[in-house]
């Protein structure tokens, strides 16, 4: 919103006031005017809860009071447009440069450094290795890459320049307990933030592929998805601390996130079970492009996390259940993760040759009521005005009376499955996790 | 020369001094003049935080002497996709309707969704010469 009202006032030279909810308000003339914008938006602030509420109580929301200013929203309205600029909301130019971090932190007991890492917001709230030099240095024999390079400048939320260095991630991945063979997984990771936030419970999901997984002993099998392997442990919790350290992500500063999730302290840091994919089946990597022989680590982003509970059943065929359940899911897009028992039982008794065939039978076969499927904010919010512009099928369900069954999943390759697990049970998770682009672990090396 | 060899040549039992407990409260007290405390048991560590690049600051526009006469838009974001923000924008109209007749109000709806641009949209309020903009409403 501060980016559409600067480029307004910017660009058209017409005043503007923004009405939003508090945590745009401060998000929007915290950091980002002072990383991003660079332009003190004239904000009024409408009370929160804001989204799902009856129009009786948004009409009182202007009919009350400005939140900002605390005059009457509307007098405030008007007088955003009105009242001379300020000196500060005239202010143009380059300001000089904050202080930059120091390298070292002052010589201090372990106490006192975990404390000052936590008061910090540099931590899960879990204690960290200290990074000494030595420790830093021993990390960076992990990768050929020097210390200085920088990794990437676009880093903070909204692509707020955060340049950050090998060394950077070196420090965080000794912090979260890594050893030096996990670091181009986490220089990898590294290199795809911003990670996307939201007020709602986003969260990651991270999926590794190809032959580091092996190399570094990553679980792919029992006990895969639990607290149960080092590597899988520490480099989801290197995810954690690159969100809240070099993405700059603070609760209630740079992020909103009203429940956030719990997925959050290792961001669900699993290998494919690559060797255990039925004839057929290509690894998720492939899938996307790449060769078998590359090592690719790929974030996913979603909300939900459903069990299957219990094991798949004679009677009543898995991929029944997977429709059943992925039909409570947004329709956006799934992932299913799935015991290689599953998949097996998903080959051979049910005749799914491949992955794609699975989700074309889903896509097929998912369905829920229109005003379901418009009741999940997200789709109502991303989807909602391009079917209100024309874009199909979303114009055509918009209109359907409430009750029509519709299949959400329009588009087949939306749904993905990842195989992984230890075969002790013919278990599974439905999830709404959507991949974004992988990064090659490789080229960290 | 070892930590141990260094306390005892200091008249400290390094036993002593082992089950002294961790300091884990504000920083020791430094007595001004005094030589730099001791480093044994303290370490140094990486900093782990990123220096911020600011931004370069840019001017608002210049505001309006008054709203008499002036075209405002009431730009709505679609924030939750379903018209949610239309009876907001709807009771601003109203009011200026009410209390500020003088002033000519037209309701936008911007396009893709809440996080898209909508460059065209901007375009188009400046060249139907709109004096201001109240885009709303996010959260």
């Amino acid at each position: 919103m501060s980016s559409e009202a600067g480029e307004i006032e910017q660009k058209y030279h017409i005043p503007v006031v923004a009405a939003a909810g508090s945590n745009v308000v401060s998000f929007g003339l915290g950091a980002n005017m002072t990383y991003n914008t660079g332009m003190p938006i004239r904000y009024v602030g409408v009370p929160f809860p804001f989204s799902g509420q009856p129009k009786s109580v948004l009409q009182g929301y202007i009919e009350g009071k400005d939140t900002v200013s605390g005059k009457p929203m509307m007098q405030a309205i008007v007088d955003a447009l009105t009242k001379p600029l300020t000196d500060a909301e005239k202010m143009s130019g380059v300001p000089a440069e904050s202080s930059p971090e120091p390298r070292l932190l002052p010589a201090d007991t372990e106490d006192n450094l975990q404390l000052c890492f936590k008061e910090k917001g540099w931590t899960d709230y879990n204690p960290v290795i200290i990074p000494t030099q030595e420790r830093v240095a021993a990390m960076l024999k992990g990768t050929s890459h020097m210390p200085d390079e920088i990794v990437k400048s676009a880093a903070g939320t909204f692509g707020t320049r955060r340049p950050f260095t090998v060394e950077n991630v070196a420090t965080l991945a000794v912090m979260a307990g890594a050893k030096p063979e996990y670091f181009p997984v986490i220089l990898a990771l590294s290199s795809m933030v911003p990670y996307q936030d939201s007020t709602t419970s986003i969260a990651q999901m991270v999926v590794v592929n190809g032959p580091i997984r092996k190399q570094i002993a990553m679980n792919s099998g029992l006990g895969a998805l639990g607290p149960d392997n080092d590597a899988n442990s520490v480099i989801g919790r290197s995810m954690t601390l690159i969100h809240k350290v070099i993405q700059g992500y603070q609760e209630g500063v740079t992020g909103f996130a009203s429940l956030s999730n719990p997925l959050r302290y290792n961001n669900l840091c699993i290998a494919e079970n690559e060797e255990s994919l039925p004839e057929g089946w290509q690894p998720f990597h492939v899938q996307m492009g790449h060769q078998a022989n590359d090592s690719i680590v790929t974030i996913f982003t979603g909300w939900n996390f459903i069990n299957s509970t219990g094991w798949v059943e004679q009677h009543y065929a898995p991929q029944n259940l997977m429709r059943d359940y992925m039909s409570s899911l947004s329709g956006m897009g799934a992932t299913l993760l799935m015991d290689p028992s599953v998949a097996e039982l998903l080959k051979n008794a049910q005749g799914f040759q491949t992955k794609a065939a699975l989700g074309e039978w889903l896509s097929q076969n998912v369905e829920k009521t229109a005003q379901s499927y418009w009741g999940n904010s997200i789709v109502s919010s991303m989807l909602g005005p391009l079917g209100a512009q024309g874009l199909e099928p979303y114009a055509t369900w918009r209109k359907l009376p409430g009750e029509t069954a519709i299949k959400p999943f329009a588009n087949p390759k939306s749904i993905h499955a990842v195989v992984v697990g230890g075969k002790t049970a013919s278990v599974w998770f439905a999830t709404d996790f959507m991949p974004g682009k992988g990064a090659s672990i490789d080229a960290w090396r | 020369m070892n930590r141990r060899k260094m306390l005892a040549l200091l008249g400290a039992s390094p036993a002593l001094v082992a089950t002294t407990p961790s300091y884990a409260g504000a920083a020791p007290k430094k007595t001004p003049g005094a030589a730099p405390p001791m480093t044994t048991g303290l370490i140094t560590a990486l900093n782990p935080a990123v220096t911020p690049k600011l931004a370069t600051r840019k001017p608002l526009a210049p505001r309006l002497d008054t709203l008499d006469g002036k075209t405002i838009y009431l730009v709505d974001t679609d924030w939750g996709g379903m018209g949610q923000n239309d009876g907001i924008l709807q009771d601003m109209q109203a009011w200026f309707a009410e209390h500020m007749p003088s002033v000519k109000t037209i309701i936008k709806v911007k396009k893709g969704n809440f996080v898209t641009d909508d460059p065209a949209l901007w375009k188009e309020i400046a060249e139907n010469k709109g004096d201001g903009v109240v885009l709303g409403v996010a959260g």
